[in-house]
C-alpha cells in the first residue's frame, strides 16, 4: 500500500487535505463557538451530577470537565458526528476515475482524512484546547507521548470504522441511512455522550467486544490519568489491534465492493 | 360585507392547507420508495435521540440526582423539549433546508409559482423519518408524566399544552430566521444551531444547574427558560426563580409567538433582497 516510489504523493494528498481546511475559516471558527458552547452546556450537566462528590467511578469533576474539552475538541478532526465523502464518490460513479490513480483507494482517502483532520485540528481544535483551560479547570497528560500516540490511533481507528460504513454504498443505492445508524451507534459507544466509565458494568463489558472505546474512550482515559503505566500501554495495544483488524476488513470490503463495481460496469 | 370577507378568509385557508397537505402527499410517496432505507433512515433517526438520553439515563444512577431531579422529572423536562422540537422540525424544516434551495437555485422557481412563497417553504422539506423521533420523544415524555407525581387537572393540561405551542413556535421562528440569512450568506450558518440545537439542548435540563450568568441571559434576554423550565416547575408545585409569580409559567405561548412574528418581519426583508444566485 505504501512503497516507497507512492509515498511521495499520499503526502501530496495529505498536504492538500490538510489545506483545504484552511480556504472556509469564518466556518471553522463559527464552528468553534457551535463547540464551545455546547461544551459549557455538557460541562454543567456533569458538574450537576457530580454535585458534591469528589470522585466516581474515577473521574474528579477535573476529569470530567477535562473529557468534555477534548470530545469537543476532536468533534471535527475525528468526523464523530459522520463522514460521507468516499460514499459520495460512489454514488456520483466518480470512484472509477480515483481508480486510474496510482494509489490504492484505502491509502488514498487514508491520507486524504489525516491531512483533514489535521488541518481542523489545526483551525479548530487547537484553538479550542487553549480556549477551555480560560474558563474552566482543565488537565494536561501526564504521559504526553503516549497520549499523543492513543490520539492518533484514535483518529485511524475511527477513520478505518467510517470508511468501512462508506463502503456500504458500494451494496446501497441509498447509503446514508445506514450511516446514520453507524454514527448513532458510534457516538454512545465510543464515549462521546457520557465517559464510558459512568456506565454500569454490563453496558461497559459488551462495548469491550466492540472497537468503539478505541475511537475515542481509550484515549481520554490515557489523557486524564485514569490509565497509567501498564494498563496505559495495554490500552494503546488495544487501539493499535482494532485498527489494525478494522484496516484489514476495510480492504477486504473494498476489494469486493469494486469487483461488485466491475460487474455493474461503472 | 363582513360576512362575505370571512367566507374568502376561510376558503383561501382551506386552499392553502390543501396545497400544503399536496406538496407533502408527494414528498412521502418519493419517500416511501426505497422500503429497506427508509426504515433504516427512520431508525437511525430515532437511536441519535435515544442514544442521547439512554446515555444520561444509564448513568444517573452512579451519581443520585442531577441537583436534585430525578430521572423521572428530567424525563418530563427533555420528552417536552424533544417532542416539540421534533414536531416544530417536521413542519418548519424546509427553512432550515433552505440554503440548499438558494444554492441550486430552486428557489427562484418557488417564487414563479402562484403559491404563497411561505408555504412553498413550509412544505418543501418534510422528512417523513423523523415521525420516529416524534414517537420515541413522545415515549420519554409519557416516562416523565407517570413517573412524577403532581395532580392531574385541565389546569395542569393546558400548562403542558401551551409550553410545547410555545416552544413549536420559538424555535419555528429561529428556522426561520435562520432560513433567512441565508439569503445573505447562502451557506448555512453553522452559528444558528447554537440557538436552534443549542437552545434545545439548553432546556432540556433544568436550567438551576448552569452558572448565574447563563441562567439569566436565557431567562430575561433569550426567554428560553419560560418555555418549559418554569412550566415544569410550576407543575412539580416548585416556586419559580427570582420570585417570578407562577403565572409567569404559562407565558410560552406569548414568548413563541412573539419569536416567531419578529421572524416573518425579517423573512420579508430577506425576501425582498433576493436577486438569484445567478443560476
Amino acid at each position: 500500500m505504501l512503497r516507497s516510489p507512492h509515498l511521495a504523493l499520499y503526502a501530496a494528498v495529505a498536504r492538500l487535505g490538510f489545506r483545504r481546511q484552511f480556504a472556509y475559516l469564518p466556518a471553522a471558527v463559527w464552528g468553534m463557538v457551535t463547540n464551545v458552547f455546547f461544551g459549557a452546556l455538557r460541562i454543567a450537566v456533569l458538574l450537576a451530577l457530580f454535585g458534591k462528590q469528589p470522585q466516581v467511578a474515577g473521574y474528579t469533576a477535573q476529569d470530567a470537565v477535562t473529557y468534555v474539552a477534548l470530545t469537543q475538541v476532536f468533534i471535527a478532526s475525528f468526523s464523530l458526528f459522520g463522514w460521507y465523502d468516499f460514499m459520495r464518490t460512489i454514488h456520483r460513479g466518480e470512484v472509477a476515475t480515483d481508480l486510474l490513480r496510482p494509489f490504492h483507494l484505502l491509502g488514498y482517502w487514508a491520507a486524504q482524512d489525516a491531512g483533514r483532520a489535521a488541518g481542523q485540528f489545526v483551525v479548530r481544535g487547537a484553538p479550542m484546547l487553549l480556549l477551555f483551560p480560560l474558563v474552566w479547570d482543565m488537565k494536561w497528560p501526564a504521559q504526553p507521548l503516549l497520549t499523543l500516540i492513543s490520539v492518533l490511533l484514535a483518529w485511524a481507528c475511527g477513520f478505518a470504522f467510517r470508511f468501512l460504513v462508506n463502503c456500504a454504498a458500494f451494496w446501497s443505492a441509498d447509503a446514508v441511512g445506514i450511516g446514520r445508524l453507524a454514527w448513532a451507534v458510534l457516538g454512545l459507544g465510543c464515549g462521546f455522550l457520557m465517559p464510558l466509565a459512568f456506565f454500569p458494568e454490563w453496558f461497559r463489558q459488551t462495548l469491550g467486544f466492540t472497537p468503539f472505546p478505541a475511537m475515542l474512550n481509550a484515549m481520554v482515559e490515557l489523557w486524564v490519568g485514569l490509565k497509567t503505566g501498564a494498563a496505559a500501554w495495554e490500552a494503546v495495544a488495544l487501539q493499535l489491534g482494532w485498527t489494525l483488524a478494522l484496516f484489514v476488513l476495510a480492504g477486504v470490503v473494498l476489494a469486493r465492493g469494486l469487483k461488485r463495481l466491475e460487474v455493474a460496469g461503472g | 360585507m363582513a360576512r362575505l370577507w370571512l367566507t374568502r378568509l376561510w376558503s383561501d385557508f382551506r386552499h392553502h392547507v390543501k396545497l400544503y397537505f399536496l406538496l407533502l402527499g408527494a414528498q412521502v410517496r418519493s419517500q416511501g420508495v426505497y422500503r429497506v432505507s427508509f426504515a433504516l433512515d427512520a431508525a437511525s433517526t430515532a437511536l441519535i435521540t435515544l442514544a442521547e438520553f439512554a446515555a444520561f439515563a444509564l448513568v444517573l444512577p452512579r451519581f443520585g440526582s442531577l441537583s436534585g431531579w430525578t430521572l423521572g422529572e428530567v424525563a418530563l423536562l427533555y420528552g417536552l423539549a424533544e417532542l416539540s422540537f421534533v414536531v416544530m422540525d417536521l413542519l418548519f424544516g424546509g427553512f432550515d433546508n433552505l440554503g440548499t434551495h438558494i444554492r441550486s437555485g430552486s428557489f427562484s422557481t418557488f417564487l414563479l409559482r402562484p403559491v404563497p412563497l411561505p408555504l412553498q417553504v413550509f412544505g418543501s422539506d418534510f422528512a417523513l423519518r423523523r415521525l420516529s423521533r416524534v414517537i420515541l420523544a413522545a415515549g420519554i415524555l409519557a416516562y416523565g408524566l407517570t413517573h412524577v407525581s403532581f395532580p392531574w387537572s385541565a389546569g395542569s393540561a393546558l400548562l403542558l399544552l401551551s409550553s410545547m405551542v410555545g416552544m413549536i413556535a420559538f424555535f419555528g421562528g429561529l428556522f426561520v430566521i435562520g432560513g433567512t440569512v441565508t439569503f445573505w450568506t447562502v451557506e448555512n450558518v453553522e452559528a444558528m444551531n447554537v440557538l436552534t440545537y443549542g437552545g434545545r439542548t439548553l432546556i432540556s435540563y433544568p436550567m438551576d444547574i448552569y452558572g448565574h450568568l447563563l441562567r439569566k441571559t436565557f431567562t430575561y434576554v433569550l426567554p428560553a427558560a419560560f418555555l418549559s423550565y418554569f412550566p415544569v416547575l410550576h407543575l412539580l408545585g416548585r416556586p419559580l426563580p427570582d420570585g417570578l409569580p407562577g403565572w409567569v409559567a404559562f407565558l410560552s405561548p406569548v414568548m413563541g409567538s412573539l419569536m416567531l412574528a419578529a421572524a416573518f418581519a425579517f423573512w420579508k426583508v430577506g425576501v425582498s433582497r433576493y436577486q438569484g444566485t445567478g443560476n
